[in-house]
């Protein structure tokens, strides 16, 4: 299937590399961080995984941030937001990870003033290359009825795709509507480890350790340490269950 | 919103890529059991009522 | 179907005409396998229990209940009439006498005659042989399965035998009572907790006879077990689910899992324990071993949930 050719892409390699040295960063405390590192080159293929993976990406800024270290992160992040813009049809998952990644850099990595105008460190990706004032990406409102309405698989599913998303400070909104569907989450997160998909449990499983009251009968904790156990440390499953571990509760109420 | 420039084909590759990436599909679930002795022996393992005590040791047909 | 028997004393249930399809359909094919519950005449010696006085006591078990509780008069009538014949085929009871006295410490015959005590069908010698069996120290020695202790006790109590051991706590041990990770359930830990649930509500007839975390547990929980196990199309398991919720408080009602129990049942009424239906070619028997459980499962599970009455709304909005 598609799934199975994606595995086997040089950007699944990619986004591999850059989850696990984020999942790195977060387990040593992430000091001595910097996105530009992990990437192999500032190719198309790195700046794609950037955006795949989102505001991941910035993760160990939000555990202990060092904006001036940022500035160069910064600007990949930029970079990466130009060339993969969500398109005219994208999905809401597109939409809400790039608004994401958007919100991380601005959370994370605040302007000094010391930055440049982009394109001075040989960028030159810009989409917006006719525009004044690119340094501005555009945020995107995607749609969030889904938030109430989807049936539950589905809900977690979707939640899933944008565990990224529960970093703190970011999308407040979204973070409050999960929060109030916490059961379903968690029959989510049953259902994914019962059918074995670990990336999905371990995604929804970092929207949980962030919810006032996760049933305890669910286990959360002892499940990502299986989760992670049983995907064989997938890079974005480790990613995951790490930034579970590092960024428990914290939520806006 | 953006526009073409050079976008090489290999990009517009990798976008869709990307998309892909983002909005998965759920892989199929799978679906293993714990095997027991005789696992295939579902009916006979799994009772409503009662298993009956095994008359003599034949093998086993739990 | 005709319709009647005692007005229900709730507002009827908004999903009747399904759940009720679903129980006559089954209640028809049991009734057209009636012949495949026979007992054969070596059935206290060397036939296998497990095709043999398993099958029959789930009927009598199952039949009993939708006697009971079903709203619909011509489904209570065939469930009595099949449990009519369950009895017919143990001999008025007499069955038992030579299987207590054939296994005079196995736990099996009391808990199938247990199942026709409860209906109030009862032999005397019966009762005497086990009055002698179960007041041994033999008795008591704990069984493997908490699960099966369970059915052990409530037989004893159908039958008026003192329990031998207290019920609350040996439920306390069971898959159900110690409430493990809801993702780490096998198939065996899954029948565990439905089979802790009919124990402990004498198979849906006393709904509020689970402890309260353990319902709570349940509620939970049991969407998620419905819809992996239906994917997965082991319809037994899912019957079962759903019966076991129809033993909850407010009897949640998963509408999405019940069309998906509807849909695998094959036009004559039959119920495949897992995947499709029984291929054409398939013989009687092979269809009866293939679908005679899940198909009295489904009788039991419309049964309780259409007894149950108007459901609770689900919990969730977007519960599909």
């Amino acid at each position: 299937m598609a799934e199975q050719a994606q595995q086997n892409s040089a950007l699944s390699a990619a986004v591999a590399d850059v989850a696990n040295g984020v999942a790195l960063a977060l387990d040593g405390e992430g000091d001595s961080y910097a996105l530009s590192a992990l990437l192999a080159q500032e190719d198309t293929v790195a700046l794609a995984a950037v955006r795949v993976l989102g505001a991941d990406v910035l993760a160990p800024y939000a555990l202990r941030g060092d904006p001036a270290r940022g500035s160069t992160d910064r600007q990949v992040v930029r970079r990466a937001l130009a060339a993969y813009p969500p398109g005219a049809d994208a999905s809401d998952v597109s939409l809400w990870s790039y608004r994401g990644l958007v919100e991380a850099s601005r959370a994370f990595l605040p302007e000094t003033g010391a930055d440049g105008v982009d394109g001075a460190d040989g960028g030159g990706r810009d989409g917006e290359g006719g525009e004044p004032g690119a340094e501005r990406p555009p945020e995107p409102r995607p749609g969030d009825a889904w938030v109430q309405t989807d049936p539950w698989p589905a809900l977690a599913h979707r939640a899933s795709q944008l565990a990224a998303l529960s970093l703190p400070s970011l999308a407040p909104a979204l973070a409050v509507g999960l929060a109030a569907r916490t059961d379903d989450l968690a029959r989510g997160f049953v259902r994914a480890v019962r059918r074995r998909d670990w990336l999905q449990a371990a995604g929804v499983g970092r929207w949980l350790v962030r919810a006032p009251d996760v049933p305890d009968s669910l286990g959360l904790a002892a499940g990502l340490v299986f989760v992670r156990r049983m995907s064989g440390s997938d890079p974005r499953v480790v990613l995951h269950t790490t930034a579970a571990q590092r960024f428990p509760g914290g939520g806006p109420w | 919103m953006a526009t073409e420039l050079t976008a090489p084909v290999e990009t517009a590759a990798l976008a869709a890529e990307v998309e892909g990436l983002l909005d998965s599909a759920e892989p199929e679930g799978i679906y293993r059991d714990t095997r027991e002795c005789g696992g295939g022996l579902l009916l006979a393992a799994l009772l409503l009522i009662s298993p009956p005590t095994p008359r003599a040791p034949k093998t086993d047909a739990r | 179907m005709v319709s009647g028997g005692p007005p229900p004393a709730r507002r009827a249930h908004p999903d009747a005409d399904l759940l009720d399809t679903v129980a006559a359909g089954a209640l028809d094919w049991i009734g057209a396998m009636r012949g495949s519950f026979r007992l054969p005449a070596d059935v206290t010696t060397d036939a296998d229990p497990n095709l043999t006085l398993k099958p029959l006591g789930e009927l009598a078990e199952l039949a009993q209940v939708t006697q009971a509780l079903h709203p619909v008069a011509a489904l209570r009538e065939a469930a009595a009439d099949l449990l009519a014949f369950a009895w017919k085929e143990t001999r008025g009871g007499e069955l038992f006498v030579e299987l207590v006295r054939g296994e005079p410490v196995a736990t099996y015959p009391v808990e199938l005659y247990g199942v026709f005590a409860r209906a109030g069908l009862r032999h005397p010698g019966v009762e005497e042989l086990v009055g002698a069996t179960t007041s041994l120290r033999r008795w008591r020695v704990a069984r493997e399965d908490h699960t099966r202790t369970l059915n052990v006790l409530n037989a004893e109590r159908r039958i008026g035998l003192p329990p031998h051991a207290d019920f609350d706590t040996v439920l306390a041990h069971t898959g159900l009572g110690l409430r493990p990770e809801p993702w780490a359930l096998d198939r065996k830990a899954a029948y565990g907790i439905t089979h802790d649930v009919f124990h402990a509500t004498d198979w849906g007839r006393t709904p509020g006879g689970l402890p309260a975390p353990l319902a709570g547990y349940l509620r939970l929980w049991l969407p998620a077990w419905t819809e992996t196990w239906a994917e997965e199309r082991l319809w037994d398991l899912v019957g079962e689910f759903l019966a076991v919720s129809a033993c909850l408080p407010g009897a949640p009602y998963d509408l999405a899992a019940w069309r998906v129990l509807a849909a695998a049942q094959a036009p004559d009424g039959a119920v495949p324990e897992t995947g499709g239906v029984p291929p054409p070619g398939a013989s009687p028997g092979e269809a009866f071993t293939a679908c005679y459980h899940s198909t009295l499962v489904a009788a039991f599970a419309a049964t309780l949930a259409r007894a149950a009455g108007h459901p609770d709304p689900p919990e969730s909005e977007a519960t599909p």
